[in-house]
């Protein structure tokens, strides 16, 4: 109705736009409608776009290309992992005495649903599964974390960057402590694709899950990097695509277009660094003109994109939705819990109150956002939460949205 | 220029979504909410799993929010709705009363949570799909008024309304009939413009209340439930029942007795679970009294007034005098079936005046 509102998307953290580059590439993948497998003329086009995405995805991540798997995207690749190995170290017959004592799995408390629901699976099968606390500042506790690692541990999954409060956790560290024990390491680099530089040569893991659609490309297409040598079972059996890990006919349009935003990410640097200016520029407004306003984990390493914010006294849904009116897109949390009355699950685990979760907002801008929508931003925030706060003072407290 | 924000509720129905759909056409920026009660995907056959927004329902409430272009937001209010609807729902039941959920659902969720997000949302006023008219005289006063069509009318649910909120209430479609709404709803290509009425109490649904109290309250309370059935007035002893909440007053069928003579229940009583039954001619009272009163304009003591004593009455006229803890009603003719539990409202002429609750 409101033709003449202009939208503001900052919300990256939840989806990104897709990309000229993508759009213009799209016609020429979607055309090339031949299967992949096949061996006459009509599997040659998709099969050529399938190796050349590869390859330019394996370059933008520090890997080689025989060692990404494509998936449907970041939660596939998190299951094939934790469950691929879980089975593998089940079932697999040529495995040493000490791998089959590998029953310990562990990850941080504040993955990604796709992480912490499928640990919880494996716990179901009987593995023992320790979830690393995370506390407010965004720190990973390295004490628990050594003292659960042992030689049973079979894989460790930390998170690259947190979803929630963008918070950078140290992954080659992690991994190296992992590895002194002789278990593997999962990262679910998702939320870093496009956000910050990401080699996973230097980072040293076995394993990490990416995601299209976090960095301009399209839902449902993915990949999964698996070291070179490392073993797990197929989430999906099939056909014997890519290389017997991952059954099912190639999306080759969404792969495609995989490999067009993976030769974006030479840009990276440079976004990264206008996205932080931006960012601190936005945090340092609000907390200068809005009372009582907390950035959660802004003391540990962050994502230059994103700003989680306690503000007290101000409902997270109820400023969505009056932001959303004005034509803001942010979050509350994890854009899959909504409807869900339940405050996020990472900020509690981090050690923030109800309340404080209740009143959260997770603003997460991109390589487009300007200065000019930053300032309008926290303009509109400023009349929201003024106007929020004294209706909550008039009033007693109602049921929660 | 926009005459306004409105906040319209929007259950996912055919009055709801035209009520939405006018203030559209009319010229209002409109902004639509459904209010997630009740955890539908244990009663639905469909699909749906866990909390999350499975219900048809709302499905249907949001293809009509972007058909009209509006915002939606599902607000969930599954915990205040148990507290405050399905709690005393089921005490009332398991207390020998007949109760009215749909008023405690307006009560405390669409005339209050709703209230509360439409001055969250800086919205101007609150629309629902109530067959109901705000009508403003000419000092510039509003008060709700009964609608054009008599036969949906819903005003016997609004008596709780708080009068100041009453300017601020917009009920698009209550100078329409049902036909018209449907047929403006069909023209607009809303996707409810055929979907059927919902049918009694929403959570319960086709199950019939009896079931649906088996399902939420525990065995060993309901069988504590179990009594007599006492033939009315004498008080001789007819047959057991498995509880008190499965009868209410008028019932003459399911009573569980072999009788020759067709008999209703006259009177429950919770402190021994005795069940009377008895001829017809018991259920007439003339006096009702009712507590917890609610008013939306003044009433003179004695003044008589055309009074509802449940959805499907039609009224009749009653004086209504003032007690100490609500209304005493002594209606012209004597009325079948008084209810405890239900509620008595009134009507000067079209005019909603208040209500309260009618107790034994």
């Amino acid at each position: 109705m409101n033709q003449s509102k202009i939208f503001h998307y900052f919300d990256h953290n939840a989806t990104t736009p897709v990309c000229r580059e993508v759009f213009e590439a799209m016609p020429d993948f979607a055309q090339a409608w031949g299967n992949p497998s096949s061996i006459h003329w009509g599997g040659r086009q998709p099969k050529n776009i399938l190796r050349d995405a590869r390859k330019a995805v394996a370059e933008a991540v520090g890997a080689s290309p025989l060692e990404i798997i494509f998936t449907s995207g970041g939660s596939e690749a998190n299951n094939t992992v934790i469950k691929g190995l879980f089975d593998y170290y089940q079932t697999a017959q040529f495995l040493t005495a000490e791998q089959r004592l590998r029953t310990h799995y562990m990850c941080s408390a504040v993955e990604h649903p796709s992480v912490i629901k499928t640990m919880q699976h494996l716990k179901s099968l009987g593995a023992r599964v320790d979830f690393i606390p995370v506390n407010r500042r965004g720190e990973i506790d390295l004490e628990f974390y050594q003292a659960h690692l042992s030689e049973e541990t079979a894989l460790v999954s930390v998170m690259l960057a947190n979803n929630e409060t963008g918070t950078l956790f140290p992954i080659k560290e992690l991994a190296e402590k992992a590895h002194q024990k002789g278990a593997l390491f999962h990262t679910d680099a998702v939320q870093g694709f496009g956000k910050v530089p990401v080699n996973l040569h230097d980072l040293g893991v076995d394993f990490a899950s990416f995601s299209g659609h976090k960095f301009n490309s399209l839902k449902g297409s993915g990949f999964l990097y698996s070291k070179k040598g490392s073993n797990f079972s197929s989430l999906i059996h099939g056909g014997g695509q890519e290389r017997h890990r991952r059954g099912g006919t190639e999306n080759t349009l969404g792969i495609g277009c995989l490999g067009v935003v993976a030769k974006r990410v030479a840009l990276i640097p440079q976004k990264m660094q206008e996205m932080e200016t931006l960012r601190d520029e936005m945090e340092k407004q609000i907390l200068a003109e809005i009372p009582d306003v907390l950035v959660t984990a802004a003391e540990s390493p962050r994502l230059p994109n994103t700003s989680s914010l306690v503000i007290k006294g101000a409902d997270g849904e109820t400023m969505l939705m009056s932001l959303d009116i004005k034509g803001y897109a942010v979050s509350t949390g994890a854009a899959c819990s909504s409807g869900n009355p339940e405050p996020s699950p990472v900020l509690l685990s981090m050690g923030l109150s109800r309340e404080e979760a209740q009143n959260s907002l997770r603003i997460s801008i991109g390589w487009e956002t300007t200065r000019e929508e930053i300032r309008g931003f926290v303009e509109t925030l400023k009349v929201v939460v003024n106007r929020l706060r004294s209706l909550k003072n008039d009033e007693g407290d109602s049921c929660h949205v | 220029m926009s005459k306004g924000r409105v906040l319209v509720a929007m259950s996912g129905g055919v009055d709801s979504s035209a009520a939405a759909a006018l203030l559209v056409e009319q010229g209002y920026e409109v902004i639509g909410a459904t209010m997630q009660v009740w955890d539908y995907s244990s009663c639905d056959i469909e699909e749906g799993n866990g909390t999350c927004c499975s219900s048809i329902d709302v499905d249907d409430a949001r293809a009509v929010a972007d058909r009209l272009g509006i915002p939606f937001y599902v607000l969930n209010c599954e915990a205040k709705f148990r507290a405050a609807v399905i709690d005393p729902f089921l005490k009332a039941y398991l207390e020998g009363s007949t109760p009215l959920p749909c008023v405690n659902c307006n009560t405390y969720l669409k005339f209050d949570h709703l209230v509360r997000k439409m001055k969250e949302l800086e919205c101007d006023y609150l629309a629902t799909g109530h067959y109901a008219k705000i009508v403003y005289d000419d000092n510039g006063k509003a008060s709700i008024h009964t609608s054009t069509d008599d036969w949906k009318d819903q005003t016997y649910f609004l008596f709780t309304i708080d009068p100041e909120l009453v300017p601020k209430l917009l009920f698009p479609v209550g100078d329409m009939k049902k036909p018209e709404v449907r047929a403006y709803s069909e023209s607009r290509g809303l996707v409810t413009a055929r979907k059927k009425d919902s049918q009694g109490i929403c959570f319960v649904g086709n199950q019939g209340y009896q079931n649906f109290i088996k399902g939420q309250v525990d065995a060993s309370i309901l069988a504590t439930k179990k009594g007599l059935l006492k033939r009315y007035p004498q008080g001789e002893v007819m047959a057991s029942h498995d509880g008190i909440h499965n009868f209410t007053i008028g019932q003459s069928k399911g009573l569980g007795m072999d009788h020759h003579e067709k008999l209703f229940v006259i009177k429950i009583d919770a402190k021994d679970n005795a069940v009377w039954v008895g001829d017809e001619k018991y259920l007439y009272a003339s006096e009702v009294d009712v507590v917890e009163p609610r008013l939306l304009g003044k009433v003179q003591d004695g003044e008589t007034m055309n009074v509802k004593i449940r959805y499907q009455h039609k009224g009749s006229l009653a004086q209504v005098f003032k007690t100490e803890s609500g209304f005493k009603l002594k209606f012209q003719e004597p009325q079948r079936a008084v209810t405890p539990g239900q509620a008595a409202v009134f009507y000067r002429d079209k005019e909603l005046v208040g209500g309260g609750w009618i107790i034994l």
